[in-house]
């Protein structure tokens, strides 16, 4: 049923979109806002049917038999609708259009919706071709489906892939925008402050999505990591990284009337980069924890639909490109200082893609697999994000059109951040450290400053401080934990060793072993205490075996002191021996706290424009 | 033109010490090295980072080797050697492409700057 | 601006692609190692504790990595019990196990092996094991195939 009934709205919609294009359906409605509506709502259905038969366990959908198990809970079998490959790029299709409806109640021109509707076309076009997933299975009572895969069994995953999709296709607005003034010469500020909007919402999911995967990975992966520079995660940093100089730049284009072809050339790659990303996580061209497709005919569909857009980007920037240099602004001046970010983060954008595609590139040409991991993005992004955190501390206080007044503060800030630079180097011996210092330490004090000076400014020079020292704290937060941060390997035998000291005289006690059982698997877990004389934190780490793949996961427990947090996973448990992983993350707390920070400034920017 | 020699006396120190500070920094401790070593059972985790039978049995050779005396650089080639350039997470600087892309970037980025004090400020 | 910017651009661009050209030569070797690691011939068999007579294994004999606790191993076994009433000789490498299960396993599921090594690792990463069970085909101690993971029969087709 189910099944007969996602078909035909995908037809239906496709039929629609076909009378649309060529007027026909004018005949029947005449407003084509409410044409558009139509089809819209239409888009929106299939997706929302397939999350239905999850929620019920319609097993007559192969999708559903594939990727959920009966006695899964209810919030795992609605994950489970976009834990596929079929399920995910419907999701795409009811985020595009999703957009589309709210586009509309912004803005009615019928160029741009029409670009809305041909991307969501090619994507569901993309449905029916190779990833249908209403294809019907004979119902039979036996089948009680294979499960969603229990690393994709927590609470985040619910949120993290609809969140980064929202971000992704968010950026489809700025697209079309883009594309229609472009194509119009109509560079209209109105349009401009739409697209900078649009961009920052997209911002504001494309952060979260990215802090929620990377926390999954955090509390689920099992050994402490929370970025570890996996192609998926590098092709979503690459969208991050244009639209965060996207809207810097707009930033340009609106107050001072400058680089608008810059910009708008900025907003077409956004969105080119975030179909890339999904194809090459979907093409399985790389290989990664996160793919999940096979077959090659969805990479060629998705290869096409990329191909097409950047062909039409391309043209676009040939036509723009002669215009370019009628741009003209001070070195001393807020517009310069803006697009030197933008070439900052543009490049380091480049750097990302290089690393992620170049293992494609070595095999293919020079015959030899190489692996490109964090020793590589850590050179790339010390040499190019330092600079521009330095800069970040001065540049917002540069003057728009022609700085004149010269800043007394700058040579004391240095020297003072190159002393707490020189004597954190003396204490840690640490080099990654020191360079963090120096670099943060002039956006800590230039912020006390500023804010000491400015204390009735509007929440839009609020928002971007707020941005900015959160990228501050991040940085400092981000190094301290990778530099210091220690791993022990406990073992622990029955009878003969419940006891283990540790490196920094505390004392690790195993406390008991539980055995439980729960709806779709069952649960033992370790108590562990960790006591330094006076007191004892708490720990229960456990190893989960699921029903019906019988696959176990280890589950990580931890626990906070103050801004650190002990991270604990069973490495092995038998019958006489129990090995635990420990590892002591400093400041991971306040890693979080500054990305919380940083989505909360783009989300109070977004909502005072209302 | 007056700014541009200024800008010139600060820019280029700076980049010598910036290039030279981020590209000499080493890895000295074997937590650290195991990071760089990619576990080729478990796409994507290093050894450090996954408990493999492959990356037990990594870590551990390695850890005998190191405490025989024999230098990290000297088992990464050994490594190398034995598993491709693969394994590591660190590949070669002879991947020129590779690790030449964000010196050139950086090295545009300053170009740039002159350009544009030249050329932006004409019209 | 754009014209200031194309020559040097362009430049780097030439001198990356010709440097690349250059070190290509250099690192399309290949890498892994081809000699049977010595350790083999090192380390004494577990059941007669001799070291292995190379004159008698003849030109062509295969190294097999397997373990008590791996599962896959199981499944090839019966094809590597075919092999040895063929006479193929198999030199079998017991990778990190505990003894008592690994006495058990053979005793449970047969003898496959000419001669049985009992590894904590360092031959597997001499030879650079990837995982068991691993099977390497050796020729004149030069390893001329190696299949990781279990054999299938139209691997060893040619030598039953």
């Amino acid at each position: 049923m189910i099944s007969y009934l996602g078909n035909s709205f995908i037809y239906i919609s496709l039929v629609l979109t076909i009378l649309f294009y060529t007027n026909l359906l004018k005949k029947v409605i005449p407003s084509t806002t409410s044409s558009l509506k139509l089809i819209y709502f239409i888009n929106l259905i299939p997706f929302v049917l397939l999350v239905y038969a999850f929620s019920i366990s319609d097993f007559t959908l192969l999708n559903v038999v594939e990727n959920s198990y009966v006695d899964d809970p209810i919030f795992y079998k609605v994950t489970s609708a976009w834990g596929s490959h079929e399920g995910s790029i419907l999701l795409w299709v009811f985020l595009i259009n999703l957009f589309g409806v709210f586009f509309l109640y912004k803005n009615q021109t019928l160029e741009i919706h029409k670009n809305i509707l041909f991307i969501s076309t090619l994507f569901i076009l993309y449905v029916v071709v190779s990833s249908n997933p209403f294809t019907y299975v004979e119902a039979n009572e036996n089948v009680l489906g294979l499960g969603l895969n229990p690393i994709l069994q927590h609470f985040l995953f619910v949120i993290h892939p609809p969140t980064l999709f929202l971000g992704y296709i968010g950026l489809i607005i700025p697209f079309v925008v883009s594309a229609h003034m472009l194509v119009n010469k109509n560079f209209s500020e109105k349009l401009f402050k739409e697209m900078l909007i649009w961009s920052k919402i997209s911002w504001f999911f494309l952060t979260g999505g990215i802090v929620l995967g990377s926390y999954w990975a955090y509390s689920e992966l099992g050994w402490g990591g929370w970025w570890f520079w996996d192609p998926v995660e590098n092709i979503s940093l690459i969208p991050w990284l244009l639209n965060t100089a996207l809207i810097h730049s707009l930033q340009v284009s609106i107050k001072s009337n400058q680089l608008k072809l810059w910009s708008l050339n900025l907003g077409l790659y956004c969105f080119i980069a975030s179909v890339f990303g999904t194809f090459l996580v979907r093409s399985n061209l790389i290989v990664s924890v996160h793919s999940f497709a096979t077959d090659p005919l969805r990479g060629l569909f998705l290869i096409i639909i990329i191909a097409y857009l950047l062909a039409m980007t391309v043209r676009l920037n040939i036509k723009s490109i002669s215009n370019f240099n009628e741009d003209s602004f001070n070195l001393l001046s807020r517009e310069s200082f803006l697009l030197l970010n933008n070439i900052f983060f543009i490049c380091s954008a480049l750097v990302v893609f290089i690393g992620t595609v170049y293992p494609l590139f070595s095999e293919m040409i020079l015959k030899t697999s190489v692996s490109v991991g964090a020793p590589y993005y850590n050179f790339a992004f010390n040499l190019l994000l330092a600079p521009l955190i330095l800069f970040m501390a001065f540049a917002p206080q540069i003057n728009w059109g022609k700085h004149e007044k010269k800043d007394k503060q700058i040579p004391f800030i240095i020297i003072f951040s190159l002393l707490i630079c020189l004597v954190s180097y003396y204490f840690s011996k640490n080099f990654y450290f020191a360079l963090s210092v120096f670099i943060t330490v002039p956006l800590f004090l230039k912020s006390i400053l500023v804010l000491k000076n400015n204390f009735k400014k509007n929440i839009s020079f609020y928002s971007q401080w707020l941005a900015h020292l959160s990228i501050g704290f991040f940085i400092i937060a981000a190094v301290y934990t990778e530099q210091f941060d220690y791993e022990e390997n406990l073992l622990f035998e029955k009878e003969s060793t419940n006891e283990i000291k540790l490196q920094n005289n505390k004392t690790a006690i195993i406390k008991n072993i539980k055995d439980e059982k729960f709806q779709n698997y069952q649960r033992i877990s370790v108590d562990l205490l960790i006591y330094d004389g006076q007191k004892e934190k708490e720990l229960s780490p456990s190893k989960n075996i699921y029903q019906p793949s019988g696959q176990v996961t280890s589950e990580v427990s931890t626990t906070n002191k103050l801004f650190s947090q002990y991270y604990a996973t069973i490495s092995t448990i038998e019958s006489n021996k129990v090995g635990i992983n420990l590892v002591y993350k400093p400041f991971i707390n306040l890693l979080w706290l500054s990305t919380i920070m940083l989505v909360f400034s783009i989300f109070l920017s977004v909502v005072k424009k209302r | 033109m007056k700014m541009s020699k200024s800008i010139y006396r600060v820019i280029i120190p700076f980049l010598i010490i910036h290039i030279s500070l981020v590209s000499f920094a080493e890895v000295n401790e074997l937590s650290d090295y195991y990071k760089t070593i990619r576990c080729l059972v478990c796409e994507g985790q290093s050894i450090q980072e996954s408990d493999t039978e492959f990356s037990i049995n990594l870590r551990e050779q390695i850890q005998k080797k190191y405490s025989s005396g024999i230098s990290i650089e000297e088992i990464n080639q050994e490594l190398i050697k034995i598993y491709g350039e693969e394994i590591s997470f660190n590949p070669p600087k002879n991947h020129i492409l590779l690790w030449g892309t964000p010196l050139i970037v950086l090295i545009i980025i300053f170009i740039f700057i002159r350009n544009k004090i030249k050329f932006f400020k004409r019209v | 601006m754009k014209r200031h910017l194309l020559l040097p651009v362009v430049g780097l661009i030439v001198l990356v692609v010709s440097v690349l050209f250059y070190f290509n030569q250099s690192t399309n070797k290949n890498n892994s190692r081809d000699d049977v690691s010595n350790l083999i011939f090192e380390t004494p068999d577990f059941y007669n504790n001799k070291l292995i007579n190379e004159n008698t294994l003849g030109e062509f004999y295969i190294v097999n990595f397997f373990a008590s606790w791996c599962k896959p191993c199981l499944a090839e076994h019966p094809l590597l019990m075919e092999m040895k009433k063929k006479g193929v000789k198999i030199i079998g490498i017991n990778f990190r196990d505990d003894e008592e299960n690994f006495k058990e396993w053979i005793n449970e599921h047969g003898n496959p092996f000419e001669y049985v090594l009992r590894d904590d690792g360092t031959i597997a990463y001499e030879m650079g094991l990837i995982g068991v069970p691993e099977t390497f085909f050796i020729v004149n101690k030069i390893t001329q195939k190696k299949i990781q993971g279990p054999l299938f029969y139209e691997d060893v087709e040619k030598y039953l």
